[in-house]
């Protein structure tokens, strides 16, 4: 019986530090690496929304699906625009940050718009969206 | 083969196709074809293969030796590492449990449009219902048939038109292009998780206890997990090419459930993204009720309790409260608001830790004259069981510094 605790509790000690990973990294300082990373999820955000846009425009979902799925997207962006609003970095990356934080805003925007939007405003969106999104890269 | 026959098996397989794919190849296949394109459809090939290979071994022992997964777990490991074995296969048991929970509510979400936090007990409960009302087979194929809808993804892939070169390459390991290597790595690894996952095999060998296999089951056992788990895989590939024409190219790392279904809605307008959906909260919802059941069985084989969903529920009531309670904690673990996406990455890590213990037991019975007598594993099975344990092993170390050092996949 003594065997396997030890496994069992460093397993459990890995579980915690991998929901810790998992889960931290909101807001604080940071770094030019965490930076490109809220970027790239930004840009994913932006990207995937343009795509719902698209395809909601052109009749292709449901307008259930597209409510329902520009608002899990729209609370990410929120998410993120909000942590960047309080995240501070150093000096340099300063530009980077305000760039980015402003983005993140006008990509949560987007999104909570698109999900209750009309025909003209999905185009509208579609290309908004598409646009944050190459800016983002 | 009589014609009734050849239909009840060409039904298994069907009802095996639709129920290959859960949650966890959702998520990994999708992932991974978003961030390297066709480049890992060879990892797909590799987990299906030792799917069938650990399938067909414990399909065999059930029929031969009449002995479920976990019965021989205790017997061969001794009790200490079986309890042990016990307690992490529960609580992957449990996670992936809540993920398909999750999951069903997902989509009963994209579907219905009614709050989140509203559709979870109404899966619960829906998921209860079915476990506890439809027989068996009926639960298999209920939900088999109708996860079918997946095939969407199969036709969605043919009409983005994929470079077919570059997807011929993906199943060719090699060198790999984008993204960092421990990246690379995560995903060979959470690919072989999705697809080796260890309570399909519990589920599996249980199921045929249940059905009482016997000698005569045994080519039944051999085209089901061949065809089935193979034609099964089918839909990994499929996933994974969507997301490597679609997804990659705009950078969309799919982080929701309802990301793989817009793919769908992309090739093949709104009927392929309610087929999509259909399928996906089928396969899912069937298996968050095999993952339940999986872990009843394996506390009931590892207590000797009388189990079986064939039984009536007062007479194996400690299997019948088992399955139950995992559904209501799994209930109250989606409850807390934890995201089934994420739930699912760590599900599939952690039960890849769990893989070694789970299949060790199944390849030294098979290998056993005692259980088997002439029905032990032929030259071809060591070989792969072999190598496949190798393998196991390999990943199941690497799994959890891998997912730490990658930060999930996100580099």
């Amino acid at each position: 019986m003594s065997a396997p605790s030890h496994p069992s509790r460093a397993l459990v000690a890995l579980v915690a530090l991998a929901l810790l990973a998992g889960g931290c990294g909101a807001g604080g300082t940071l770094s030019a690496k965490a930076l490109s990373q809220e970027s790239k999820s930004l840009q994913s955000l932006a990207s995937e929304g343009a795509l719902l846009a698209r395809n909601a425009h052109a009749g292709r979902t449901t307008r259930t699906f597209t409510r329902v799925h520009s608002e899990e997207l729209y609370k990410a962006a929120s998410k993120a625009s909000t942590s960047l609003r309080a995240a501070k970095t150093e000096p340099k990356l300063e530009p980077k940050l305000r760039k980015l934080t402003f983005l993140a805003g006008k990509v949560s925007g987007d999104l909570k718009r698109l999900g209750h939007a009309s025909k003209t405003e999905q185009a509208l969106l579609a290309h908004e969206l598409e646009l944050a999104a190459r800016t983002l890269q | 083969m009589s014609v009734k026959n050849v239909l009840a098996v060409a039904l298994g397989i069907l009802s095996a196709i639709g129920g290959f794919v859960d949650i966890g190849d959702l998520v990994f296949n999708t992932q991974a074809g978003a961030t390297f394109g066709y480049q890992l459809l060879w990892v797909v090939v590799v987990g299906v293969v030792g799917i069938i290979v650990y399938s067909e071994m414990c399909g065999r022992v059930a029929a031969v030796a009449k002995r479920p997964v976990f019965d021989l777990v205790r017997e061969r490991v001794g009790f200490g590492a079986g309890l042990g074995t016990l307690i992490a296969s529960q609580i992957v048991n449990l996670m992936t449990c809540a993920a398909e929970v999750g999951g069903v509510a997902i989509c009963l979400q994209l579907l219905a449009g009614l709050p989140y936090r509203a559709l979870i007990p109404l899966a619960v409960v829906a998921l209860v219902l079915s476990a506890w009302v439809l027989p068996f087979e009926w639960i298999e194929r209920v939900f088999g048939y109708l996860g079918l809808g997946l095939l969407v993804f199969a036709v969605a892939a043919i009409k983005l038109h994929p470079d077919w070169v570059r997807v011929a390459h993906g199943f060719v390991p090699g060198h790999h292009v984008g993204g960092s290597l421990l990246v690379y790595l995560y995903f060979v690894v959470g690919l072989l998780g999705a697809a080796m996952t260890p309570y399909e095999v519990y589920f599996y060998s249980s199921g045929a206890v249940e059905d009482g296999w016997g000698l005569k089951e045994l080519g039944l056992n051999k085209v089901t997990s061949m065809i089935g788990y193979g034609l099964g895989g089918f839909l990994s590939f499929a996933l994974m090419i969507v997301a490597g024409t679609l997804f990659l190219p705009r950078n969309i790392d799919p982080q929701f459930l309802g990301t793989p279904p817009l793919a769908a809605a992309d090739a093949l307008g709104e009927v392929g993204l309610l087929l999509a959906l259909v399928g996906i909260l089928f396969a899912v919802g069937g298996a968050a009720i095999e993952t339940c059941f999986s872990g009843a069985y394996n506390t009931a084989q590892f207590f000797g309790w009388r189990w079986g969903k064939r039984e009536q529920p007062a007479a194996a009531s400690r299997f019948t409260l088992a399955w139950l309670v995992i559904f209501a904690l799994a209930f109250l673990v989606v409850m807390t608001g934890y995201d089934p996406v994420k739930l699912t990455e760590y599900s599939v890590i952690f039960s890849v830790v769990a893989l070694p213990l789970t299949y060790l037991p199944i390849l030294l019975v098979a290998n056993d004259r005692s259980y088997m007598g002439s029905n032990v594993n032929g030259r071809l099975a060591n070989v792969l069981g072999v190598v496949y344990f190798v393998v196991i092993l390999a990943i199941a170390v690497a799994a959890i510094p891998l997912m730490l050092l990658t930060n999930g996949g996100q580099g």
